[in-house]
């Protein structure tokens, strides 16, 4: 069995060995609707990049091939690059170069990221498939509206795939499979009339259909070296020399025969994580990871019209270590950059005990639907209130720990401690359930409470503090509390201070019968 | 050159001439409100309140205000205060407790500190703040002014309190209030109010030094 491209279907080996050139297919006999408009994304350094997208440091990177003193460069990154590196280099000549990182291929974190890539690809399309090990095929003639046209797509699509950390080719074309050839064979093409793919086809290198090594030999041993120079063999020739199933494959590359592709579905959860190049120690050197895997999220959830409450984040250094730390959200959203400043906001307040090499996020908890949308007329940013108060909620607990967050309420309670509580801010506010117990608060009770009452010291038995204490004559006894392990027996009085300040202060009417001081009336 | 010349050089303002200030809210002490421009506490910017001591009223000067902020739904968000706000008496003064908020921070060292001014200036900016409250002796110049920055940028009333040892430091704050109290007329008989003189230590739009007398 010949190597084939690896989304082809088997129904190659079916087809009726039809005698024509390749070439005399004329328009007239197109299998696919004519709408029908794919891109394919093309990662060409995708095995170095799901190593190394995790840090925004730039280092000079290399992905290394071979065994002992046979070591070779199979992959460079940019900064390798400047300084003279080349794929195919021996590994010693490139260290003679200058400082590089080495790396061994992962190519399950290369399926892994190829396949987050095609989830997030789908807040751009409903048909995304994937075209292992290194490309994403979409189908976005319905999704041109949605971005104003191809260009606004291209320009999202760069963007995007630049903040996830990956360098790519695309081309669009009419058909799934020349798509997918251009983009390999050179960037940025865009070709949206079939009649217009022969020429843009034909200089292709053979190299781009990823024949078997054979394939390609016997091809080469007759002076075929493009797309071009192979379409102009007769069909008999192709189907003698290589195998029927080359047939099949130009016929879809020129559309004149079904292609049809399985579209990806979304997964239920959202479960993705990128591998460290190197152990880090300080959590905040996370934040580009972070930011990368939040971007596939935003993919994820627009792709689902869901939002989320809660990030799951785990760190992990292989099996030894890992931490698990949540960020809860006061309302559901999929906002990038709100949940981007949590995430800096937590790591900032984090220290590892042990430096981690990957960062993982889930997300199993969705809210369907969309947040309101965020610009008005014009593009003037507008929240609605909620929206402006769950962002600074969030802020401040994400900087300021959750604990640090909090509300009051009343309780009916005599006991002055027992006459409120703190109530967390997300519990709904019994509004106007209670009132206090004292139906004159704004003059018998003080607006500060003392956290832990404070013990006066006596001097012939008037309570001290800044000199003496007056104590203004009426008392309130407070006697309550026998039903339970809080009981108390008090006299409070309100007391001036020689310098004029009014303290709360009360006599125990039992034990020590201490003075103690219990508010103050700021 | 003539004194004329000179004033209507663009350089020169006179203190009189100043822009008529905005509108303020009531302050619920008609004393005050005579004293202070803009016939009461202004909506937005830094108010700083610096006492001669604890217990004298610096609170009971703003909850009138306060609790007509927390009326309007507008939040009010108390940072790392140095004692519990407490409710009972908060809902006496008439605030609406679903509208109070307490970042409360744990002993103040340098780090909380940092934090708390971190988290006041998340309240200024927070547009449904209507009044954020902080609690600093120490605060440099730079800080306090990038907080009233914060606090004119956003829609809200921002109160600093501060002992009044500090009013000698200049300050970027629009508005500066001393308050102290006044010895008792009659040493004999304890009122349960306070007496205090209010001095007007800094205003824009009106002259600094006046001063009234209120019972709080």
């Amino acid at each position: 069995m010949p190597r084939l491209l690896p989304s082809m279907t088997p129904h190659a080996a079916a087809m009726p060995a039809a005698i024509r050139a390749v070439g005399d297919m004329r328009p007239s006999a197109r299998a696919l609707p004519a709408s029908a408009l794919w891109l394919h994304i093309h990662l060409p350094q995708l095995p170095l990049e799901v190593l190394t997208r995790g840090m925004a440091q730039h280092r000079a990177c290399v992905l290394v091939q071979g065994q002992g003193g046979r070591r070779k460069v199979l992959m460079a990154n940019t900064r390798a690059a400047t300084l003279g590196v080349r794929a195919g280099m021996p590994l010693g000549a490139a260290h003679a170069l200058g400082e590089i990182v080495e790396f061994e291929r992962n190519e399950r974190a290369e399926q892994q990221a190829l396949e987050s890539l095609g989830v997030w690809a789908m807040h751009m399309t409903p048909q995304v498939s994937l075209v292992p090990p290194d490309g994403v095929l979409l189908e976005v003639r319905g999704s041109l509206g949605l971005f104003q046209g191809l260009d606004g797509l291209l320009a999202r699509l760069r963007q995007g795939l630049k903040q996830l950390g990956y360098r790519a080719q695309y081309a669009v074309a009419p058909t799934p499979l020349a798509a997918t050839l251009l983009a390999r064979g050179t960037s940025r093409s865009v070709v949206q009339d079939e009649h217009e793919l022969g020429r843009h086809l034909g200089g292709l290198p053979l190299a781009v259909l990823r024949l078997a090594p054979a394939e390609e030999d016997a091809l080469e041993s007759i002076g075929v070296r493009t797309l071009g120079e192979c379409r102009r063999l007769s069909r008999a020739d192709l189907a003698r020399r290589l195998s029927p199933a080359l047939l099949d494959t130009f016929d879809r590359l020129y559309g004149q025969t079904r292609d049809p592709r399985v579209a990806m579905v979304a997964p239920e959860s959202f479960e993705a994580g990128v591998e460290l190049p190197w152990e880090v120690r300080n959590a905040q050197a996370l934040v580009t990871a972070g930011e990368r895997l939040l971007l596939q999220l935003q993919g994820y959830l627009r792709a689902r019209t869901a939002m989320t409450r809660r990030l799951r984040w785990r760190l992990a250094n292989g099996a030894r270590y890992e931490e698990r730390f949540d960020i809860n959200l006061t309302h559901p959203t999929r906002d990038h950059d709100h949940m981007l400043l949590l995430l800096r906001e937590t790591l900032m307040r984090m220290t590892l005990k042990q430096p981690v090499t990957a960062l993982e996020l889930k997300v199993d908890e969705l809210v369907s639907g969309s947040p309101p949308v965020g610009a008005d007329l014009f593009g003037v940013r507008h929240q609605a209130q909620g929206e402006a108060y769950a962002n600074f909620i969030d802020r401040l607990r994400s900087r300021c720990g959750s604990e640090a967050l909090r509300a009051m309420e009343l309780q009916p309670d005599h006991r002055p401690e027992g006459a409120w509580r703190w109530r967390d801010n997300d519990e709904p506010a019994r509004r106007g359930g209670t009132k206090t117990l004292f139906s004159d608060g704004l003059n018998t009770r003080p607006v500060w409470l003392v956290k832990e009452p404070v013990t006066l010291a006596t001097h012939h038995g008037i309570p001290q503090f800044d000199g003496p204490l007056r104590l203004v004559p009426a008392r309130e006894r407070i006697d309550t509390g026998w039903w339970d392990e809080r009981g108390l027996a008090r006299d409070y009085f309100i007391a001036r201070t020689t310098r004029g300040s009014r303290l709360w202060v009360y006599k125990e009417l039992d034990g020590e019968q201490r003075w103690r001081l219990h508010g103050v009336f700021e | 050159m003539s004194l004329d010349e000179l004033l209507r050089r663009a350089c020169v303002w006179r203190a009189r001439s100043v822009a008529p200030t905005a509108a303020g809210m009531p302050s619920g002490h008609a004393a005050l409100d005579a004293l202070l421009p803009g016939g009461g506490w202004p909506r937005r910017g830094l108010t700083e309140i610096l006492s001669s001591d604890t217990g004298i009223g610096a609170l009971r000067l703003v909850l009138p205000a306060l609790a007509r902020l927390s009326h309007e739904g507008r939040w009010i968000i108390w940072v790392a205060p140095p004692h519990v706000p407490y409710s009972p008496a908060l809902s006496g003064h008439g605030l609406d407790l679903t509208r109070v908020l307490v970042v409360d921070l744990p002993a103040d060292d340098a780090s909380t500190r940092v934090q708390a001014i971190w988290a006041y200036e998340q309240a200024l900016r927070f547009d449904d703040c209507g009044a954020a409250l902080l609690w600093l002796d120490t605060l440099s110049n730079l800080r306090l002014r990038r907080l009233q920055l914060a606090a004119e940028a956003g829609s809200t009333w921002g109160l600093v309190f501060r002992p009044a040892q500090r009013a000698g430091q200049p300050s970027p704050a629009p508005l500066r209030l001393e308050i102290e109290a006044l010895a008792e007329s009659l040493p004999g008989v304890l009122s349960s109010a306070t007496s205090v003189r209010v001095k007007l230590r800094k205003a824009r739009g009106a002259q600094s030094g006046m001063h009234c007398q209120l019972e709080l």
